[in-house]
């Protein structure tokens, strides 16, 4: 029975979408595999019966984010949704290193009627822009928390401003200090001014939910509509305002190919792990990369050396293709749905650059320095063009680059790679943009 | 904390004890509505205080305007109090050049966030205009490096109106945040030097000054012809890059990567040649330089 019930959760586990999330249900799935002390793991089962969401609070330092993630968690574990976390457990945000990078953020997690959420919050904006490029936890919404005593406050700007960069669509505002203020027509003001500020900053100010609460008033059991009830009518809001991330199962698969082998009698095979998607038998797919490209017909799915009907994205895998020669395809290049996806030569992309505590160089580098970029499974030199303002990037910065690739190469929107020269790794970013190469492109690299 | 959790308690139980006469008020404070907003628009302080300074004056706007600005210059101070522990080591390195003098500031906040704010910049630029007047008024015609510190800073005024202390305290005020004016350098050398100088991670603001987290000046002689500005923009660049510790001299041998004296350290912009080499190429010499980084001299003291 164990054993069948480990068996599921990894299943499940190998679903998962966040890479963060993969990391922590990997460990909670090794348990029941491996058949340990079962009964003396105390850690409690992730359970996934509820979507997952990525939200993070903005706000000024003394607006009260760190107070309104108290709340929520206290008034969740009422609910039995959350384990409540005190202020002073959330507000010390330990350094944490993901991808290698130090970036400073507490992350809370907690669970409404509907949804399953994982809360980042940092204190800089650094920390937000590092978070996005690596990943850790890509914000689908965020809470904006305007404290109703001051109104904006003259960084609420910089905040929405490092909103729109990370990429947040969904923007839910929090007024909060309402018990200390008397006068409703005021909070009225709050609320238009910070209406008229979404909309310069082009979101949708009029149709923005925004919640007039105390933060303080849940903690400490007062004024209930001002508390309590306040925090469950933001948590409803985010519930439906803030649209549920796509799931890596619906999109179109996309299997980064990482050996061709040629089976004497069968024919050749591409092995690699699915990164989304669903594949089954019969499957019509594209081999993109490296100058070439070729379509067949997946004839067969192996894992583990047994055959199977279907495989889903985190399964490592092993199709079997048709009419394709073990010479037509290598490393590097990716399967995919045919026209899904396409090779590009030049992207713009926001990357950070380790500094030397990290690992990384401790020279910065000018325009026109060539590391090599690492990405799926491929890896093809590069050629980086700063932005207009900068004449140089310094270890431990990030920046907005135009790298060209030497050959186009499976790039989307969104992608995550890795630069490293020589035998350092100097940085780490996300495509931001796709941009079209010149004829110049090409002649440049000689 | 505690204090304040308190103090808000407090605040909550008295607001209630008084809402009942607020509700009166409330009739006839719809008719200053447009002012309040006005008067917020305009200054851009709390709304609190604006309906405060509103009662106060019996909704008269100038009179309004003039004692927000006095209460913000002791909320200032009294917030300034308040926050001094925190630790601040984001900020800027503000750069002011004048013929034959430079001064290189640094001021700290603690979040990244307000080091992008225009109040914040506008402090960094008040504080580097002090500097170079206080420079001026000692300056004669020989090579001349100050080092300030921040208790020297705090002792300067304004080319007009308060004191450095007091516009920090202001502006502590509007941030929220802890702000320090860590220190300064001033420069000035003689008609026939030149001062080269760089500002790394520049922030772009209303500010015609260059300010950015790191910065570096350079104080050389010779050079090519009508290009000193360039020629010492590059030398800074490799400052700023390299971070190197002393000047060493012309005839030291480069001890690799590790390389701390400026003079054998291989030249960021154009590696084939040591500094050293690239400056005898150009018939240059360099006497001097002073490389800041933003929040370094604060982990410093923490250790």
């Amino acid at each position: 029975m164990a054993a069948l019930v480990g068996l599921r959760a990894g299943f499940s586990a190998l679903q998962l979408t966040s890479s963060s999330l993969l990391h922590s249900s990997f460990k909670l799935c090794a348990v029941p595999l491996s058949r340990r002390s079962f009964a003396a793991e105390a850690k409690k089962v992730f359970s996934r019966d509820k979507p997952h969401v990525n939200i993070g609070t903005i706000g000024h330092v003394d607006h009260g984010k760190t107070t309104l993630t108290a709340a929520i968690t206290k008034v969740l574990a009422e609910a039995g949704g959350a384990r409540y976390k005190k202020y002073e457990d959330i507000d010390n945000a330990p350094e944490e290193k993901a991808r290698g990078i130090t970036i400073n953020a507490s992350h809370v997690e907690y669970t409404t009627a509907n949804r399953h959420y994982a809360h980042t919050d940092c204190p800089g904006h650094a920390d937000y822009v590092k978070n996005m490029i690596t990943g850790t936890a890509q914000m689908d919404g965020c809470i904006l928390v305007v404290a109703a005593t001051d109104g904006q406050m003259p960084q609420t700007r910089e905040h929405l401003l490092l909103a729109r960069q990370i990429g947040v669509e969904h923007v839910v505002v929090f007024v909060n200090k309402a018990d200390a203020v008397e006068d409703k027509e005021m909070l009225e003001l709050v609320e238009l001014e910070i209406r008229e500020l979404l909309t310069e900053f082009g979101y949708d100010g009029e149709k923005t939910p925004v919640v007039i609460g105390s933060a303080l008033c849940a903690l400490e059991n007062k004024q209930p509509e001002l508390g309590l009830d306040a925090v469950m009518q933001l948590l409803q809001v985010v519930d439906e305002y803030i649209p549920l991330p796509k799931r890596q199962l619906d999109k179109p698969f996309l299997l980064p190919i990482e050996g061709v082998y040629s089976i004497p009698g069968r024919g050749t095979v591409v092995a690699g792990t699915l990164e989304r998607g669903l594949i089954k038998k019969g499957d019509e797919c594209e081999f993109v990369g490296h100058n070439r490209s070729a379509k067949s017909v997946v004839t067969g799915i192996e894992m583990f050396h047994q055959s199977l009907d279907r495989a889903e994205a985190g399964d490592n895998l092993g199709a079997l293709v048709r009419g394709l020669k073990r010479e037509d395809v290598r490393r590097g290049m990716v399967m995919c749905k045919p026209g899904s996806i396409q090779p590009h030569q030049k992207v713009r992309a926001q990357v950070y650059i380790l500094s030397k505590e990290e690992g990384g160089r401790h020279k910065p580098f000018v325009t026109n320095f060539m590391p090599v970029m690492f990405s799926l499974t491929w890896d093809m030199a590069c050629r980086v063009q700063l932005p207009d303002d900068k004449e140089m990037i310094m270890p431990g910065e990030d920046a907005s680059l135009t790298l060209t690739l030497r050959q186009p190469m499976v790039l989307e929107k969104g992608q995550r790679f890795t630069l490293r020269d020589g035998n350092k790794t100097i940085g780490t970013g996300l495509v931001t943009e796709i941009l079209t190469s010149t004829p110049e492109d090409q002649h440049n690299w000689g | 904390m505690a204090v304040s959790v308190l103090f808000r308690s407090i605040r909550a139980e008295l607001t209630k004890v008084t809402f009942q006469r607020h509700t009166v008020r409330c009739v006839q404070s719809a008719a200053d509505k447009a002012l309040l907003v006005k008067l917020r628009k305009a200054t851009g302080y709390t709304f609190i205080n604006c309906k405060k300074a509103l009662e106060k004056f019996n909704n008269d706007i100038s009179q309004a305007e003039s004692w927000l600005h006095e209460q913000a210059q002791k909320e200032g101070w009294s917030k300034a109090s308040k926050l001094e522990g925190r630790r601040a080591k984001e900020g800027l390195i503000g750069l002011l050049m004048r013929d034959n003098a430079a001064v290189m500031v640094e001021i700290n906040c603690e979040t990244d966030f307000v080091a992008r704010n225009e109040k914040f910049q506008q402090l960094v630029q008040d504080v580097a205009l002090a500097t170079m007047a206080h420079h001026c008024s000692k300056a004669h015609g020989g090579y001349r490096k100050s080092m300030l510190s921040a208790d020297d800073l705090a002792k300067l005024t304004m080319v007009e109106g308060p004191s450095v202390a007091d516009q920090m305290a202001l502006t502590i005020g509007r941030l929220g945040e802890n702000i320090s004016v860590r220190r300064a350098v001033s420069v000035g050398v003689p008609a026939d030097w030149h001062i080269g100088s760089y500002v790394h991670g520049a922030v772009t603001g209303q500010s015609s000054m260059p300010m950015g987290r790191y910065g570096a000046l350079v104080v050389f002689q010779g050079g090519p012809e009508g290009q000193a500005e360039a020629f010492g923009k590059k030398l800074g660049q490799h400052i700023v890059g390299e971070a190197p510790v002393t000047l060493g001299n012309m005839e030291d041998l480069p001890c690799g990567e590790s390389e701390t004296r400026l003079l054998p350290q291989t030249f960021l912009l154009e590696p084939k040649y040591t500094v050293g080499q690239y400056l005898t190429l150009h018939d240059a010499r360099v006497l001097d330089f002073i490389r800041y980084k933003c929040g370094e001299s604060a982990s410093q003291e923490v250790e």
